[in-house]
């Protein structure tokens, strides 16, 4: 199979199904069953009976990503890879059983994967056959990982050699703002929605019509603790919002623009702090919340200032949860030789705390 | 296929053509749509086969009033709001269907996506019509946004060029984004049909700060660790965004000798610290009972296990039935400031109450 190997990946770590194939960092299929993409573009996560759900879909989405990737049998693949953690235990459980039974039925090794890993990972997934993300990357890099259940930044040193440095202490960036949407009164998940209205008073005011609402950024002056927190910011969000209703349309794209602002100054503040006191290099930028344009924006900002080079996953459809990049990270993991063959995978079970900086007990 | 200019084309011919089942591509607001009937079950599965897509993704349905509305879906607050303050305009707000569109219009969950189109020849169409139409773009599934006709028939295949009837051109249309999509269905889960929890011998403390919120946690662990081991012990949380549930579940958990750092479990709707020696829940994102009584609820009582739930109120009919079996404590928490437009954000003082039921 030498350099070109090719994996079966299975994410059931929350709400979505979801299961790619990959050869290298290269996507063969991606497919993800979630009530979310029925409706709503990107973001936030859908609630669902996570364990019978994901039961009844996984034989479904399996087939249709080896289909897809005209890989029509898992013989033809060569690992099969399994988010373990962290995540909803009961569902990530599905899908841990589900790659045993497979690694055990084919004899094809297993890589267990690190969810959060899959993220910092994602910006070097390809689209295409020619491999250059792979040989220009250098280290340490800064990723940040930004979804509705992780906050973090994170020193790679290399792949598979991580840092986390700042995480968050209450509530994730994208959980923060899906529920800002929802105060508004913009349904849920409204993260996308919110990015929206903020960016019709952002033209609004580029227009000449300021707005400025009394909202904190979270943390201020105690960025040296390298913390996130997204709590303070809410209640003050809620209390705005339950002083100043009735609103109408104008005012609540103000405040959408407000909030995701401060939210997102909280974000930068961080990242300019650990670059001053790092050397790094590059910049990975991942999870539900990279797609969010305004974001993007300050970052590459932020990296230009730096003369660092900013890496994003090549499309929307990688920066929520999806298994191609489990599939990657598993790529990265066989190249190091972590990986389990079939009579060893008894070992592994759910981690749903897992954290990315840390092996999980049978590597 | 018949293509006319907009001048040209009477609204009765389109009307007509919708009628009899037919597929009609013409201009909207956002981006040139497809439309069908969307009562008429043939029409629909005619127009899933001309975009190419998997039967079970829903179509977003376009109405011309509120009224009309209603007759498809069931609004809820969030949605009449958003309804006056945004409709008509590039917007779709989803709500629970009522199963009156043909098969395959509403999602797999009944949820269905509703459209007042600010473009006049679809409003009179509508109206003439008296039926919603599907509103989707004319482009097939996974091809570019179409602006101009031919946007649409460079990208399709002859077979699906035969399912189009008519084509209204009206040239390039201006390059608005498409509309905005927004799921209201969660608040119509905010449920009223839950009993509602009355404290009444009740006690009450004022938290000034997150610390306070905090040492109230570690204060009620205090007074309940008795049953440890004996019984399991619910820490039931009731308040509005932002309250401090998650405050509260971190001085417990610390009270606990728990190292592990306690955040929010809204998206993962459960954590688990000190390897389930704590167990924290959120229902806040849950639509039903069921999905509470999926997280095995039951074995954690019998498992005797320390449990910490937020928005417990969402679920607190399925809490109370334990309230013999474990030892739950609920406790309310509340801001103490007066909405008023003048004050800026207000002091932060909550007022904490609990009482086991």
């Amino acid at each position: 199979m030498g350099n070109n190997i090719k994996i079966l990946a299975i994410d059931t770590s929350c709400d979505e199904t979801a299961a790619a194939v990959t050869e290298k960092n290269r996507v063969l299929s991606n497919i993800i069953w979630s009530q979310a993409s029925m409706h709503a573009k990107w973001g936030g996560v859908y609630p669902s009976l996570a364990k019978r759900a994901h039961q009844e879909r996984i034989d479904w989405v399996i087939n249709k990503a080896l289909g897809t990737s005209h890989q029509s049998l898992v013989t033809d693949v060569d690992a099969i890879a399994v988010t373990v953690g962290p995540g909803l235990a009961i569902a990530l459980e599905v899908g841990i059983n589900y790659a045993k039974e497979l690694s055990k039925k084919y004899n094809k090794p297993l890589i267990t994967v690190n969810h959060v890993e899959g993220h910092l990972l994602s910006p070097l997934t390809s689209s295409n056959t020619k491999d250059q993300r792979l040989k220009t990357n250098v280290f340490p890099s800064l990723a940040f990982v930004a979804s509705g259940s992780t906050t973090q930044l994170i020193l790679v040193k290399k792949i598979g050699d991580y840092k986390i440095l700042a995480t968050t202490v209450d509530d994730a960036l994208g959980e923060a703002l899906d529920k800002a949407a929802r105060m508004l009164g913009l349904g849920y998940p409204g993260g996308a929605v919110l990015e929206k209205m903020a960016r019709l008073a952002a033209k609004r005011a580029r227009d000449g019509s300021p707005n400025s609402y009394p909202l904190p950024i979270p943390m201020m002056g105690k960025e040296d603790r390298l913390q996130f927190s997204y709590s303070g910011l809410k209640t003050a969000m809620y209390k705005l919002v339950e002083s100043q209703k009735p609103l109408n349309s104008d005012e609540i794209e103000n405040l959408s623009e407000t909030f995701q602002d401060r939210a997102f100054q909280h974000a930068e503040k961080l990242i300019k702090k650990i670059l001053n006191k790092y050397s790094i290099r590059e910049l990975y930028f991942g999870g539900g919340v990279s797609a969010n344009i305004n974001l993007r924006k300050r970052i590459r900002k932020i990296c230009k200032q730096n003369n660092i080079k900013l890496r994003l996953p090549y499309s929307k459809k990688l920066c929520t949860d999806n298994a191609v990049m489990i599939g990657v990270a598993a790529f990265y993991k066989f190249k190091r030789n972590i990986f389990l063959k079939p009579e060893q995978t008894v070992l592994v079970e759910r981690f749903p705390r897992a954290k990315v900086d840390e092996k999980f007990p049978w590597e | 296929m018949k293509i006319l200019t907009q001048k040209k084309t009477s609204i009765d011919e389109v009307v007509e053509t919708l009628k009899k089942g037919g597929l009609v591509i013409m201009p909207t607001e956002t981006l040139y749509g497809a439309f069908v009937d969307a009562t008429n079950p043939k029409a629909v599965k005619k127009l899933t086969q001309y975009k190419n897509r998997p039967f079970g993704k829903p179509y977003s349905v376009a109405v011309t009033t509120q009224k009309m509305a209603e007759k498809y879906v069931e609004l809820n607050e969030t949605a009449k709001n958003l309804y006056k303050t945004f409709l008509p305009g590039p917007m779709t707000i989803v709500s629970k269907g009522r199963h009156n569109v043909a098969n395959g219009v509403e999602s797999e969950t009944g949820s269905l996506g509703i459209r007042i189109p600010d473009y006049k020849l679809v409003t009179d169409i509508v109206k003439k019509l008296g039926k919603p139409l599907t509103a989707t773009s004319a482009n097939a599934s996974y091809k570019a946004r179409p602006y101009k006709v031919l946007d649409i028939l460079g990208n399709i295949s002859e077979k699906q060029k035969k399912l189009i009837d008519l084509i209204i051109d009206s040239g390039e249309l201006p390059h608005n984004e498409p509309s905005t999509v927004i799921d209201t269905i969660l608040d119509a889960s905010v449920v009223l049909r839950q009993g509602k929890i009355k404290l009444k011998g009740k006690n009450e403390v004022l938290s000034k700060s997150e610390e306070n919120t905090q040492n109230i946690g570690k204060e009620l662990w205090q007074k309940y660790e008795k049953y440890y081991g004996k019984r399991a012990i619910v820490f039931a949380l009731e308040g509005p965004m932002g309250a401090g549930k998650t405050q509260f579940t971190k001085g417990l958990a610390r009270a606990m000798g728990i190292n592990d750092e306690v955040v929010s479990p809204t998206y993962n709707l459960e954590e688990e610290y000190d390897k389930g020696k704590l167990l924290h829940i959120d229902a806040w994102r849950m639509l039903s009972d069921s999905e509470f009584v999926e997280l095995d609820f039951a074995k954690k009582i019998t498992d005797k296990s320390i449990i910490s739930i937020e928005w417990a109120d969402k679920v607190s009919d399925e809490i109370r039935k334990y309230s013999e079996e474990a030892i739950v404590v609920w406790i309310k928490i509340i801001y103490l400031s007066r909405r008023s437009k003048t004050k800026k954000g207000g002091d932060n003082e909550r007022l904490i109450s609990w009482e086991t039921i």
